[in-house]
């Protein structure tokens, strides 16, 4: 550029300051500031908090923690064990979800509708919820196991682990599977039959090399969903001790601080490799797609057709399962013995939580009885979770749109660094975000420690990613000119946003709330290490109701999750007229 | 000092790319601008700077002789129609109309009347209360007009407003536009890359390219004396031939034309260029009486092409093709068909002639 001929120009250089601070402009520059603001203090600090922990001993730096991790046989083992059910899952997941994705896309199956939906099932329990199932199936005392076979055999361990993230992870799999499968042109299977290639060989030709990036992107959201996971080690894998659950044990069992956090940057190192594969890939992917019709499906043969209806039959047969074992389990007297019908294990055993609004309100309404007590106090956490995510839902759906709106429409400079720390929350552990939070706000002056905002705050920022994402992909759609309209018109910067921007999001809004909802009821292993003696969460008590060997009250409490989001997707739904799961972006 | 708005030496770069190269342009109130110019030329860049969504690098805009350059885009009360129509897809006919009242906060019977006089002067009024997607293009883009008058703007901006519409819609909708602009007497400021739609809507007409100004003037006067080459080929359809001058004689490759003196005073190397239907058919063996008989020149024809009113002949004039319009009258009685060996006449001084340089020939 040619500097010295602007200045020439004197009534250009003399009002630039003018132009440099419209309406506009300001409030972009104080939106852009505070989400950098707290993206860099609730998302970084937190993370380079761990780091720091892990790297010094006294003020030096040292490398004793991690000399110390990888010395240690018993510890280090958490690597390989996360590794190899990372790996397993990883393969058996994208395989079964690759041939699901086929099936509902390449061939004319009857029934494609519900066994999608059945197929997205597992996003709207916690993930223990698989565990659960398996363990009253094929636990020590499963039905199957001891009942049925009566073998001592059982499915702690590794088997327990893969299985369940299995489960756990074939709807984000399929996603990403189904909107390849489908977005790749089936004319090119067709060109090649024309030309002579036998099915099988056109499957391996075409179909499959198309698909190559969907593929791998699949599998590495697999392998970073499994390695980061949680709740199904913790409730199944007995004394397989993996990275995330290790953290914890470190942290919660021995106090070891330190080694938590080693183990943390150990973590993060394959799972934020992972994340950034399936990341880049899938844009790769997508890329592919074209925006072509695609021709009638001509129909499958029949063999194809009932065997790929058996099999998508069978997958959803046992996601099905899972949920009926754990409804069924939290109905019955004495799971697998004693199947008569009770409703005694909602009355969960004292847990201690208070929720001021919620207790005062059902103890002044309540005439004195256990019933009281049971609701009054015994609910609480229940209600906590349903207050948390109801904030969630709406700050997150709400800070996501702008900040999408910010990034897509509004591009300050610097934009790509929002951009990147938007999309960074995804590649963190759960567990090692809860730790960070542990560790940074664990102090006297940071007053909201100990509250239910430090977890609001925790799981806003956590599943800030998709939220952006779905914004960004929604604003995209929205004719540039359409904006420029309202502002001739004489429309400011809010009113663009609030008359005309919001409304042609609204889809995307409530989608993504109801997204931040479900995760926020079904969340465990950030907030794990932000409850505290008084303030509970309904997920988490999940798995405390079951490492107390209260199974029963654990599958009840579980059962009350599903209801609740269950509801939510419900009024969702009647409010905006479409499925909230269908508005969503596959990338966590 | 009437509302006039003038660009003085505006310029747009982008890094080291500059759209829009030091532009000059005086525009009288209730005067009908078209920007016209093949894509790219930076004619929607000047538009847009007008409008304010785009920076100026250089130079001025001034409307009442102040200048605008730093002003926002909605203090400059301009309305403006966008090619993709963009009106609100979550609101209806009317209230898009008003939308522009209300962000002005005018009482609510004042917007309700002002939206029922748009609305009949594009004769929606039945339409009111439907959504943008429930009408049609031509609809859509109807609404879009009013919405842009409603709030009465100094100046009305229209960048290619018809040109996502199919080609029956859009000469009716011409029509609409220059009848309005004639009722309103509104200065409108239209960008077009369509040169039939510039010549016959507006009251000048600028044609642009790389981001200079070539000619500005009447739609007539850039029709019949092309200032440049470019401009002669881009407006309307020329033939071109490059040869070296000398007094009234220009020898191309293969001829030498006789030109007339008047006019041009190029000298050396130039192009030639004529319209099609300044050139003359003639049958072999036809008297030809008073014409200059070398620019006369046989020739075989090669494609036929009905145009309506005129019929287009590409003739193979040694290898060279050049086009030709007849009026479809003297095509019927002199039987021409494909194949015919014919002469074509070129009239001294029907040529325009240009100095040779980066133009399009």
């Amino acid at each position: 550029m040619n500097r010295p001929e602007i200045d020439r120009f004197s009534t250009v250089s003399s009002s630039f300051l003018s132009r440099a601070i419209t309406p506009d402009r300001l409030i972009t520059g104080v939106a852009f500031a505070f989400f950098l603001a707290i993206l860099v203090f609730f998302l970084l600090y937190p993370v380079v908090d761990i780091c720091r922990l892990s790297f010094l001993k006294e003020g030096k730096l040292t490398f004793e923690n991690y000399v110390a991790y990888f010395s240690s046989p018993r510890i280090f083992r958490s690597f390989t064990n996360s590794i190899y059910v990372s790996i397993v899952t990883m393969i058996i997941t994208t395989v079964t979800a690759f041939f699901f994705a086929y099936g509902l896309t390449r061939t004319t199956i009857p029934g494609k509708g519900i066994f999608y939906t059945i197929s997205t099932l597992p996003l709207i329990a916690p993930t223990i919820i698989q565990a659960l199932a398996l363990i009253l199936l094929f636990g020590r005392n499963g039905l199957i196991t001891r009942y049925l076979l009566g073998t001592d055999w059982n499915i702690y361990g590794a088997t327990g682990i893969i299985i369940g993230e299995c489960l756990y992870c074939f709807p984000n799999a399929l996603f990403i599977l189904y909107t390849t499968l489908s977005a790749v042109d089936t004319r090119m299977d067709e060109a090649a039959q024309s030309l002579g290639a036998s099915a099988l060989k056109t499957f391996y030709k075409v179909t499959l090399p198309s698909a190559k990036y969907g593929i791998a992107s699949a599998a590495a959201l697999t392998f970073n969903l499994t390695i980061t996971d949680f709740g199904i080690p913790v409730v199944i894998g007995g004394n397989y001790s993996v990275l995330a659950t290790e953290i914890v044990s470190q942290v919660f069992g021995l106090q070891r601080f330190d080694l938590g956090a080693t183990i943390s940057v150990i973590l993060l190192v394959p799972s934020i490799g992972a994340f950034a594969i399936n990341y880049y890939l899938t844009r790769k992917s997508y890329a592919l797609i074209s925006g072509q019709a695609r021709p009638f499906l001509q129909p499958s043969r029949p063999l194809k057709k009932w065997g790929f209806t058996l099999y998508c039959g069978l997958i959803c047969l046992s996601i099905l399962i899972v949920f009926a074992t754990v409804f069924l389990g939290s109905f019955v007297k004495t799971w697998p013995y004693d199947f008569s019908l009770t409703l005694k294990h909602f009355d969960f055993p004292s847990l201690g939580a208070h929720a001021p609004l919620w207790t005062n309100f059902w103890t002044s309404v309540l005439p004195e009885s256990t019933f009281r007590t049971m609701i009054s106090y015994k609910y609480a956490p229940i209600w906590t979770s349903l207050l948390v995510s109801i904030v969630v839902a709406i700050a997150g759906a709400s800070l996501t749109l702008l900040a999408g709106y910010i990034i897509e429409k509004k591009k300050p400079k610097g934009e790509q660094v929002l951009y990147t720390l938007s999309v960074l929350p995804a590649a963190i552990p759960g567990v090692v975000m809860g730790l960070g939070y542990v560790l940074a706000f664990n102090k006297p002056y940071f007053f909201i420690y100990g509250t239910i905002w430090i977890i609001i705050i925790n799981i806003v920022i956590c599943n800030f990613t998709l939220g952006v994402l779905t914004s960004i992909a929604n604003l995209k759609q929205i004719d540039k000119s359409v904006e420029e309209a309202a502002v001739s018109l004489g429309a400011g910067p809010i009113s663009t946003f609030t008359r005309v921007v919001f409304p042609l999001s609204r889809v995307a809004f409530f989608s993504t709330a109801t997204f931040f909802f479900m995760r926020a009821m079904t969340t465990i292993s950030a907030v794990i290490f932000l409850i505290s003696a008084t303030i509970k969460l309904a997920a988490i008590e999940i798995i405390f109701l079951d490492v107390d060997g209260r199974t029963a009250s654990a599958n009840a409490m579980c059962t009350v999750v599903v209801v609740i989001v269950v509801g939510a997707l419900l009024v969702m739904r009647l409010a905006t007229g479409r499925s909230a799961l269908s508005g969503m972006v596959s990338s966590r | 000092m009437s509302r006039n708005l003038r660009l003085e030496n505006l310029t747009k770069r982008y890094g080291t790319l500059t759209a829009v190269d030091r532009v000059n342009l005086e525009i009288e109130e209730g005067e009908f601008i078209c920007f016209l110019g093949p894509s790219g030329c930076g004619k929607t860049t000047v538009l847009r700077m007008i409008t304010g969504f785009e920076t100026v690098t250089e130079g001025k805009v001034l409307f009442n002789g102040k200048v605008i350059n730093h002003l926002i885009p909605q203090k400059r009360e301009f309305g403006i129609v966008f090619q993709s129509y963009a009106l609100f897809p979550n609101m209806t006919v009317e209230e898009n109309i008003a939308f522009g009242l209300r962000m002005r906060k005018m009482n609510t019977q004042v917007i309700a009347k002002r939206v029922d006089q748009m609305l009949d002067l594009v004769g929606l009024r039945d339409w009111r209360k439907l959504f943008p997607a429930q009408l049609s293009g031509g609809q859509q883009q109807r609404v879009a007009l009013v919405r842009a008058l409603a709030p009465d703007p100094q100046v009305l901006l229209l960048d290619e407003p018809l040109s996502a519409l199919d080609a029956k819609i859009r000469l009716r909708l011409r029509a609409e536009v220059k009848r309005l602009q004639q009722e309103l007497k509104k200065t409108m400021i239209y960008v077009t890359h369509d040169q039939e739609e510039a010549l016959s809507i507006a009251d000048r007409v600028v044609v642009m390219e790389k981001g200079q100004f070539r000619q500005v003037g009447k739609p007539i006067d850039i029709y019949k004396c092309p200032s440049s080459d470019f401009v002669a080929d881009f407006v309307g359809t020329s033939n071109f031939f490059k040869g070296l001058r000398t007094d009234d004689r220009v020898q191309t490759e293969q001829w030498e034309f006789t030109v007339a003196q008047a006019g041009s005073s190029y000298r050396g190397k130039v192009v030639l260029a004529i319209r099609p239907e300044k050139i003359e058919v003639f049958r072999p063996g036809e008297p030809t009486p008073h014409l200059v008989l070398s620019n006369l020149i046989p020739g075989k024809i090669d494609v036929v092409t009905f145009l309506g009113a005129a019929v287009r002949l590409v003739v193979n004039m040694d290898g060279e093709e050049v086009i030709s319009d007849v009026i479809e009258k003297v095509f019927e009685q002199r039987g021409f068909k494909q194949g015919d060996d014919i002469l074509l006449y070129f009239p001294p001084e029907s040529f325009l002639v240009y100095p040779e340089g980066e133009g399009m020939a």
